[in-house]
């Protein structure tokens, strides 16, 4: 028997042998994933709802339109690909109590990775169809937002095969990144927990950062002496995506060094555990908040240097005051657009962490360690990351555009107040999303005896 | 003698079974008790009701503090998780360390939770960790350290913030019988040098012969007791399941740890 068909079979086996189980935890431990996918794709339908209508125009213009508006996706896209991770993770712990019972069965790990991507797969198809639902409430509303001066109207509707068609897309991503996020659980079901050391984020990244990084800088330096506009297109495209690789590539290295010197520095338990979840696996960390980095970065560029546009030397010229407002807009929308995947990214992983060590949580709070300090200290080992990743990201950004925008700053405060605006409310939305996936705790403490280690 | 921790008709139930049956117990300061008996008779029950893990359906348990006696079963939630890391030490089979601290950091952890400063923490937990044979490991993680070296950690933790009832459920149980013996060793000398009560659940009888006193349940009630005075239910004749020995042994045994307690 092929491993696909001992996991079909056995995957509504399961769900029904726990059936007890299932309905008093399995409902409350899916909705987090459910959650995350239906606004995963309630958000993905909003974005191409919102830049359909740029898609039906013609004239010059269009055209930058169109390719602002895939880059926004391209960036959307990304902690999409890290969310469906997650929940893949989280699947597979929900599953963790009867992985051991599974092997008893016969099944091998081909069966594991099977069932647990059929479960993840059909947790993002659940969520997808709920997101499309939410969309579907919210397009009138988006048919208010303006685009060149004219609101979008009917254009925020998709046609229903677009529809389909995203919500396919959601559950093809979740499946493949359920199936490489797992496969590295699989090979040694204890790998998790039993992690000889920590996750390297060695000073050579930092290196190779650099090195990328020199690339760009006198590639861009010589861009005018390129001469043709192609090139010239194709050398800063290849730029933004080495600057993309060298912050993927300096990201971990980043945060693992801002952790050394947090734990150094942490007087209380809860620096203490904080600063070294982070060094566990600065990679991981980097993963749950890395979606912000570039956000915040284009954000903010692209924001102040519009703003800019906007005062200098474009009087009179109406078509490209509303584009430098548009792409405020879309920006906007799309910075928002990213913290909500990294919030719910958050979510999910923290849940997921939490069942991940659900038995060392148990004996913890069986030896007295308070409840409230476990929650304090996952909590700070994502937001931490999230401010410093996002500080560095929008610092950047600044030191690019503000020597040109010193006036600006003075003449244009809205701008600023806009983007501290969605930094703010992309902070809140993290901060709550962590607080429903550290939730996980008080089941598992509530339930001891479903998670603690065979002798207690 | 002077009790610590008295429990009296102690009862818990679980849907489809009865864990502890009208248990009464006391534990006098300073002795080692091993708590024998088959799988399923109500050890690990009886020994989180005591330490105010559980909470029973029926019965009283009592601390002898200090200040004035506690009663455990009336607790809230938040004073007893105060009190099992206050008063309380803890050395369970496994799960209670974090594996992404290091050991010192580990042991150091349960003074900090006390509002001990981290550097005082440290240093006293690095003092524990020498006294109990890891000199040296203080840096390394736990997935750096055999098992028996994981389980000295647990002790020194277990011991460290000046616990004066120390519960262990199997803490060998994972452990080869070589190392076992080792770890019992640490277990017991560093206990008796500083004068804290033992408790420890135990399916192993070497464990349980080198306890002053033990305990044997079954069905949830306890049906020998090597102290005698035990008022044995209707219930098969007591049989302890080995020599016990007296305090003095362990007492002489563990000389040499007590200098470097000072906790
Ligand atoms: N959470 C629980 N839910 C239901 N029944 C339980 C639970 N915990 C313990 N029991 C039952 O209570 C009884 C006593 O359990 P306990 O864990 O105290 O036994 P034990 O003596 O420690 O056994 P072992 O030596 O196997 O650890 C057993 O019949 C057990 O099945
Ligand atoms: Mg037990």
């Amino acid at each position: 028997m092929s491993s696909l068909t001992m996991a079909l079979r056995l995957t509504p086996y399961l769900a029904r042998s726990s059936g007890s189980s299932l309905r008093e935890t399995g409902l409350r431990d899916a909705g987090l994933p459910i959650l995350a996918f239906g606004t995963v794709t309630a958000l993905l339908l909003t974005v191409a709802g919102g830049s359909q209508v740029f898609w039906s125009w013609t004239d010059d213009i269009a055209g930058t339109y169109q390719a602002l508006a895939v880059v926004a996706m391209v960036l959307l896209i990304i902690p999409l690909l890290t969310l469906g991770a997650s929940a893949a993770r989280l699947a597979a712990r929900r599953r963790d109590d009867r992985l051991a019972s599974l092997r008893l069965l016969g099944a091998n790990s081909a069966t594991v990775v099977w069932m647990t991507v059929i479960e993840s797969t059909v947790l993002a198809a659940v969520g997808a169809v709920a997101g499309a639902g939410l969309y579907a409430c919210t397009a009138p509303f988006l048919g208010l937002i303006q685009f060149r001066g004219q609101s979008i109207g009917s254009h925020a509707w998709l046609s229903v095969p677009s529809i389909a068609g995203c919500i396919l897309a959601v559950c093809v991503l979740a499946a493949a990144s359920a199936a490489l996020g797992l496969r590295k659980v699989v090979v040694t079901p204890l790998g998790v927990r039993t992690r000889q050391t920590a996750d390297g984020a060695h000073w050579v990244r930092g290196l190779i950062a650099a090195v990328v990084v020199a690339i760009g800088v006198v590639a861009m330096g010589m861009l005018s002496s390129f001469g043709a506009f192609i090139v010239i297109i194709a050398v800063m495209g290849g730029c933004f995506g080495l600057a993309l690789l060298a912050l993927n590539l300096m990201g971990p290295w980043i945060l693992r060094l801002r952790a050394s010197s947090q734990l150094k520095r942490a007087k209380g338990p809860e620096q203490l555990l904080a600063a070294r979840t982070v060094l566990e696996s600065p990679k991981e960390s980097w993963r749950q908040v890395g979606g912000v980095a570039m956000t915040s970065f284009v954000g903010v560029f692209v924001g102040v240097g519009m703003a800019v546009a906007d005062t200098m030397g474009t009087a009179g010229d109406t078509e490209a005051t509303l584009l430098v407002r548009d792409i405020n807009t879309g920006v906007m929308i799309t910075l928002l657009g990213s913290f909500l995947m990294v919030a719910c990214s958050a979510g999910v992983n923290q849940a997921a962490a939490v069942l991940d060590r659900a038995s060392t949580l148990v004996a913890l709070d069986r030896v007295g360690m308070p409840r409230k300090l476990m929650v304090a200290a996952r909590v700070k080992a994502v937001m931490s990351p999230l401010f410093l990743v996002a500080g560095i990201s929008a610092a950047a950004a600044a030191v690019l555009v503000l020597p040109l925008t010193g006036a600006v700053l003075l003449t244009r405060p809205v701008v600023f107040l806009t983007i501290g605006g969605v930094f703010a409310a992309g902070f809140l939305l993290v901060r709550l999303a962590v607080a429903a996936g550290t939730a996980q705790i008080g089941q598992v403490l509530a339930r001891p005896e479903r998670y603690a280690s065979v002798d207690s | 003698m002077n009790a610590i921790l008295h429990a009296q008709q102690l009862t818990k139930h679980y849907p489809g079974s009865i864990a502890l049956d009208h248990v009464d117990f006391t534990a006098n300061a300073g002795e080692s008790i091993a708590i024998i008996g088959p799988s399923g008779s109500g050890k690990t029950t009886l020994l989180h009701c005591l330490a105010g893990i559980l909470r029973p359906d029926a019965g009283s348990i009592t601390l002898n503090t200090p200040s004035a006696p506690l009663r455990l079963d009336t607790l809230a939630d938040a004073a007893l998780s105060r009190l099992r890391r206050e008063e309380f030490g803890f050395v369970f089979q496994q799960g209670m360390l974090l594996p992404e601290l290091t050991a010192v950091e580990n042991v150091a952890l349960a003074l900090m939770l006390n509002g001990t400063d981290r550097a005082t923490s440290e240093s006293r937990a690095a003092e524990w960790l020498a006294a109990l044979g890891l000199a040296g490991m203080e840096q390394r993680r736990l997935g750096e350290l055999s098992g028996g070296q994981v389980q000295r950690v647990a002790i020194a933790r277990a011991q460290v913030t000046g616990a004066r009832v120390v519960f262990a459920d199997e803490p060998t149980g994972a452990l080869d019988s070589a190392t076992s013996t080792e770890v019992l060793d640490v277990l017991l000398h560093s206990v008796a040098a500083n004068g804290r009560t033992l408790l420890v659940v135990t399916h192993d009888p070497q464990v349980a012969a080198r306890c002053q006193r033990v305990v044997e349940l079954r069905d949830g009630r306890i049906v020998a007791d090597s102290a005698g005075g035990v008022h044995v239910p209707a219930a098969p004749p007591a049989q302890t399941a080995a020599p016990i020995h007296n305090a003095a042994d362990n007492a002489a045994a563990g000389n040499n740890f007590k200098g470097a307690f000072n906790v």
